[in-house]
């Protein structure tokens, strides 16, 4: 009787503090998952339709450069 | 007149015995709790009907053949199970003791001599063997649960996972309570019985029944429903400890709103938890490991199609198994013990105790970080029971501050709770199973 009381509390004592290590050791491991997510691959914060267009624009004016380059290059060849 | 006399001997009003219409009786009031009174509806109709199912005299819906051969066979069959089981009695008390305690082998030979003369396993025999028995029903619940469980308020104040832990007291206070009862020589615990009761107080269904089928499978049906019965009780069992524990001031603490979490986040979580599982306790990888499996389905994003079937189809239909075969536990001369009521007393001991440990430990978290950003309420979601216990510790914020909504705070030690007791059964099963 006194044995299985005895395996009563040492399975509480065990078992709680395993369970709080367990946690405890779960908490430090999300919070640097978490800090390492946020350093090395930062979501791309809220960015639906806004800065859409602005990178199209970006492309698009990109573009227009690279084309008048290549035009005055062109140019140029066929002059010589 | 013997073809008249033969079929009054086969029906039930004559077989009926006393245990039987008793047991009928509680199923039906099982299903009347759950219909009327809307106790956790999806698990009580089952067990329920299950119950009354199992109940059903000479029908042996919840007996093995070789039972159910002892039980309908008549001496001639006695006679050669006694012979399969290599003993020399052939009463029916002594062969069913010998069928229990037999080795693998004379079992199996039991087993063929019971098919050779027309025994089947009854239908709920069979759906516990496939469901409970090999552990599968509660695992793919679980694997649901995760599919269905948001991990971003847990991610965002990985703190309440503490008052998740602390709320698992109840587990382990329940065990010695157990314990204490059987010292005393009021009930007759074993350790592992003990265990398997204790984790009532982790408010958590599949939990209790995979660490009950393992432990104590005899204890099986009454541990299920004081498990379900008490998650539904939790609006009722909670908020007058929740209430006594805490100040008013405490109640009307308003907490800042969550951080964003990022989609990476979310995804790597479950793989970090299971890594972590892997590393310190296996015993508990079944439970967590479907777990992250359904929470991964959940987020990664890319198989929606199985995501959406683990929290949806799948898990209604292990449902109905699990109900049943719940259900096929609850016959006479296992569940009209004095051991049921202790589980039910016990059970809701363990309950409270959680509770109250859950918000003991938030008031000393709030006292650690300045008195005035946690509020205690939400440590009483620290027993797992998702969502109701978030519920209830948002209903009693709304109560002292009608602008105080806590239920997205409470979800983070709510889903730690669920955590929190599969980390506990997982220490159970590896010491006393």
């Amino acid at each position: 009787m006194d044995n299985l009381m005895s395996e009563g509390l040492s399975l509480m004592v065990f078992g709680m503090g395993f369970v709080f290590v367990f946690l405890t050791l779960l908490v430090f491991a999300t919070g640097f998952m978490s800090k390492l997510v946020t350093k090395f691959a930062p979501e791309a914060k809220p960015q639906p339709a806004k800065p859409k267009p602005a990178v199209a624009a970006a492309a698009s004016t990109g573009n227009d450069e690279l084309v008048a380059v290549m035009t005055a290059a062109v140019h140029q060849f066929r002059k010589h | 007149m013997d073809k008249l006399l033969d079929l009054w001997q086969a029906s039930g009003i004559y077989n009926v015995t006393p245990g039987q219409v008793f047991m009928i009786l509680i199923g039906l009031l099982l299903l009347f709790l759950a219909i009327r009174k809307n106790f956790e509806p999806l698990l009580l109709v089952p067990i329920g009907f299950g119950g009354i199912m199992a109940n059903i005299p000479e029908a042996g819906l919840a007996m093995s053949a070789v039972e159910n051969a002892i039980h309908l066979g008549g001496p001639e069959m006695l006679h050669t199970l006694a012979t399969a089981l290599n003993i020399s009695s052939a009463e029916p008390e002594a062969v069913t003791h010998a069928y229990h305690a037999a080795d693998a082998a004379t079992h199996t030979a039991a087993v063929y001599a019971a098919n050779d003369h027309g025994f089947n396993n009854g239908m709920l025999y069979n759906f516990y063997t496939v469901a409970i028995a090999s552990g599968a029903a509660p695992l793919l619940i679980f694997m649901g649960v995760g599919a269905m469980t948001d991990f971003g308020p847990l991610l965002a104040n990985p703190k309440t996972l503490f008052l998740g832990a602390a709320a698992q007291f109840g587990i382990f206070a329940t065990v010695i309570g157990a314990v204490s009862l059987t010292t005393l020589g009021i009930m007759d615990f074993t350790i592992q019985d003990a265990a398997a009761i204790g984790i009532i107080g982790g408010a958590d269904g599949p939990t209790a029944i995979y660490v009950a089928s393992l432990l104590a499978p005899d204890l099986l049906g009454a541990i299920a429903v004081a498990a379900y019965s008490y998650m539904a009780l939790v609006p009722m069992i909670q908020p007058p400890i929740m209430r006594a524990l805490t100040t008013e001031a405490e109640r009307k603490i308003a907490m800042v709103q969550l951080r964003h979490i990022s989609k990476a986040e979310k995804i790597m979580f479950p793989i970090v938890l299971l890594i972590l599982v892997a590393l310190l306790l296996p015993d508990a990888a079944p439970l967590l490991g479907m777990f992250c499996f359904g929470n991964l389905m959940r987020e990664c994003g890319v198989v929606d199609r199985l995501s959406d079937t683990a929290q949806n189809a799948l898990i209604n239909i292990v449902t109905i198994f699990l109900g049943l075969s719940v259900g096929s536990k609850l016959s006479a001369d296992k569940f009209l013990d004095l051991q049921t009521l202790g589980i039910l007393l016990l059970g809701v001991i363990a309950f409270g105790i959680g509770t109250a440990c859950g918000v003991l430990m938030a008031k000393v978290m709030n006292k650690m970080a300045g008195g005035n950003s946690i509020n205690p309420l939400i440590g009483s979601a620290g027993v797992s029971a998702v969502p109701m216990a978030a519920r209830v510790s948002n209903k009693l914020g709304l109560e002292a501050n009608s602008q105080n909504f806590l239920l997205m705070h409470a979800m983070g030690p709510n889903v730690a709770g669920v955590i929190g007791s599969a980390v506990a059964a997982g220490v159970m099963i590896k010491f006393v199973g």
